[in-house]
């Protein structure tokens, strides 16, 4: 009896240690946000919030088009997800379910393109997006991210429509449902965890964006928050606070997003280890 | 409803050939068995006529027509599965109404939140809405419509997968092998659910099984296959009593059939070793014979009143009735027994007697309960003017 008592204390402890530990950058960005640059740049930081320097913070932020920053990241993250979820779950259902010529070679090319890092294809994406009118344009940025995180759906909804059994299309097939109905009402539905996990890839490649926006886009009002957040970096001085309180504002929508999905990303990742 | 004719039909999977030349007519409202071991490619030949695996020569008529490349939403079957292939994120009630809602459906239904929104709407639609609660009344699954399936047992399971082929009123009903996942007593049950169904709706309906007592008492036919041919079409009565060939034979039946080669002279029939006994009715031409006979057809006698000196190497007690496995043996030499064959003959009789094993017993056999085969071809010799069977 004690020692279950025991077991459960140092199981609570164990948690509120880890969660602190991870919850410990997101803390400091508040307390950071929330000092004097003054203190930031000395050894004098109060380690906690401090409220009294909101009214400075706000200030220190009122110039800067944070909300419009924050809609263009939302923008580009979404447009990234849909795009990504969209096509990947046609390409994985091909991948799964049809075996055609050069099936093999198609996977392997969707894999390489994982390899290639984004700072080697700037330059010829750059001539590319010139010719196609896709510069200093947000579509053109969603489709550049599009092509680093389709594979990876693709990838995850394919292996996860290989553990559809075939009878149940079948089954859909003997009831009139026509190839893409089969997609859409019965295989999508049962690797939602699969579908999550995808999405929270693809949404955090667009939310993360840095290089490709900080190449194409020219226009401040049209750059999404890590490039607005870098531009706070001046030549003699960088205002922490105002950084770390835009960094705040950029971080709880993306923690928001993870909130609502998280349930079902954990479903996905333990799916098919026991029989069901 | 269709009346199906299969015309030379092959499947092959690269050079493998699953089904060859298979030649036959589904009759219309017909309970069709086909019935064979695993492998034998008769699942395959269902999914041919459901139109989900293609064929490979050879032609599918349906009511006449051509139906090699119909799709099978053309054909108008209904398919039950192994499986049951219900759709695990939809309830009972969903699953049931799928059928109808997908030909309710729409093109422009497949957009994204339209699709949602649609098949909520045609589900509660009172035609579909009716239909489904009332097929669902009838299989007894009227009070498990808002549950998912993972929640159902192996019988609930198999009812709505019977429910949904049965709502769209197909004229055709395929099933394959439905009852294999359900345990012995539940079958029994499915088992004769399954005839009364076929009773009330008068539809075709095309059963796979290997399982020889379905076959034999829910058909109206029997397509008996082995190794992609077909080995002898009859009904269940025809199959039992008159096997085509000795796989029929010992295929169907448990026990099987008792099947022992004899060489004829004359009127007397040799077995492999040193037993003989004189044969008292027709026998057919030919030297080298296989002599079948059902294990009910048998007499069990005491040592010395039958043709067929044995011994008791077998008893199995089924409460009823008793199964007793025996060796042929001989013995001429003054009461010494010398085995004559390794293959148990069986003789199954009513009630329990206190047979031991070991025992010295003798066989007996009317003339007219033999089966004749060719030791050489393997297939049955007619020896009266018994109804031929169809090869």
């Amino acid at each position: 009896m004690t020692s279950t008592i025991a077991l459960s204390i140092f199981r609570y402890v164990l948690i509120a240690a880890l969660v602190a530990f991870a919850g410990f950058p997101i803390y400091w960005m508040a307390s950071t946000a929330l000092s004097a640059n003054s203190e930031l740049y000395s050894t004098g930081q109060v380690p906690w919030p401090q409220l009294q320097k909101l009214p400075e913070l706000i200030s220190a932020m009122a110039g800067v088009p944070i909300g419009r920053w924050l809609f263009n990241t939302f923008l580009i993250a979404c447009g990234t997800t849909v795009l990504s979820l969209l096509l990947g779950s046609l390409a994985g259902y091909a991948l799964s379910r049809f075996r055609f010529r050069g099936r093999g070679l198609v996977g392997f090319l969707l894999f390489m393109t994982q390899v290639v890092p984004e700072a080697l294809i700037l330059v010829p994406l750059y001539a590319m997006f010139i010719t196609l009118g896709l510069l200093n344009n947000l579509m053109g940025l969603v489709l550049a991210n599009v092509g680093f995180s389709l594979p990876v759906a693709a990838f995850i909804l394919k292996s996860a429509m290989d553990s559809i059994p075939y009878e149940i299309e079948e089954s859909a097939i003997i009831d009139n449902c026509p190839r893409f109905g089969i997609l859409s009402m019965i295989v999508l539905p049962l690797i939602m965890p699969s579908v999550a996990a995808a999405a929270v890839i693809a949404f955090f490649a667009g939310w993360n964006e840095f290089l490709f926006a900080s190449t194409f886009l020219m226009d401040r009002s049209l750059w999404p928050t890590s490039v607005g957040l870098a531009s706070f970096i001046g030549q003699y001085e960088t205002p922490l606070s105002a950084v770390m309180g835009a960094a705040l504002l950029f971080s709880v929508p993306a923690i928001v997003f993870f909130l609502l999905i998280q349930r079902q990303i954990v479903a996905g990742l333990t799916a098919g280890a026991v029989k069901g | 409803m269709p009346e199906l004719t299969f015309k030379n039909l092959s499947k092959s999977f690269g050079s493998h050939v699953v089904i060859d030349a298979f030649n036959a007519t589904i009759e219309d409202g017909e309970f069709l068995v086909l019935l064979g071991p695993s492998g034998c490619g008769k699942s395959t030949l269902l999914r041919m006529i459901a139109g989900l695996s293609e064929i490979t020569s050879g032609e599918l008529l349906f009511d006449g027509d051509r139906a090699n490349d119909w799709h099978p939403r053309q054909r108008g079957v209904a398919f039950v599965f192994q499986s049951y292939a219900l759709y695990p994120h939809m309830t009972v009630r969903a699953n049931i109404a799928f059928p109808l809602v997908m030909d309710a459906f729409k093109k422009w239904y497949h957009l994204p939140i339209v699709n949602a929104v649609a098949r909520r709407r045609l589900m509660k639609s009172p035609d579909i809405a009716a239909r489904t609660e009332n097929i669902a009344r009838q299989l007894e699954l009227d009070s498990l419509l808002d549950r998912r399936p993972a929640s159902l047992s192996g019988g609930q399971r198999q009812r709505v997968a019977l429910a949904r082929a049965l709502v769209r009123n197909p004229s055709l009903y395929l099933l394959d092998e439905p009852l294999s996942n359900l345990d012995a007593k539940l079958r029994t049950q499915m088992r004769s659910e399954i005839s009364a169904l076929h009773h009330k709706v008068g539809k075709t309906f095309v059963y796979v099984t290997h399982d020889q007592v379905e076959a034999m008492t829910m058909a109206t036919r029997i397509i008996v296959m082995n190794k992609g041919e077909v080995q002898q079409i009859d009904t269940p009565e025809g199959i039992y009593n008159n096997p085509a060939n000795t796989f029929v034979a010992r295929f169907v039946g448990a026990p099987p059939m008792n099947l022992v080669p004899v060489t004829r002279k004359g009127r007397r029939l040799a077995t492999s070793n040193a037993q003989a006994w004189n044969h008292d009715g027709e026998l057919p031409d030919g030297e080298r014979l296989i002599f079948g006979v059902r294990p009910e057809k048998l007499q069990f006698l005491a040592r010395g009143q039958g043709r067929m000196p044995a011994q008791v190497a077998v008893v199995e007690r089924l409460g009823a009735e008793t199964v007793i496995g025996c060796r042929l043996v001989s013995d001429e030499h003054g009461g010494t027994t010398n085995l004559v064959e390794n293959d148990l003959v069986f003789v199954r009789i009513s009630g329990n007697p206190r047979t031991k094993i070991n025992e010295q017993c003798s066989l007996d056999y009317r003339a007219e309960d033999v089966v004749w085969f060719d030791a050489h071809t393997q297939t049955r010799i007619p020896v009266r003017a018994a109804a031929p069977a169809l090869v």
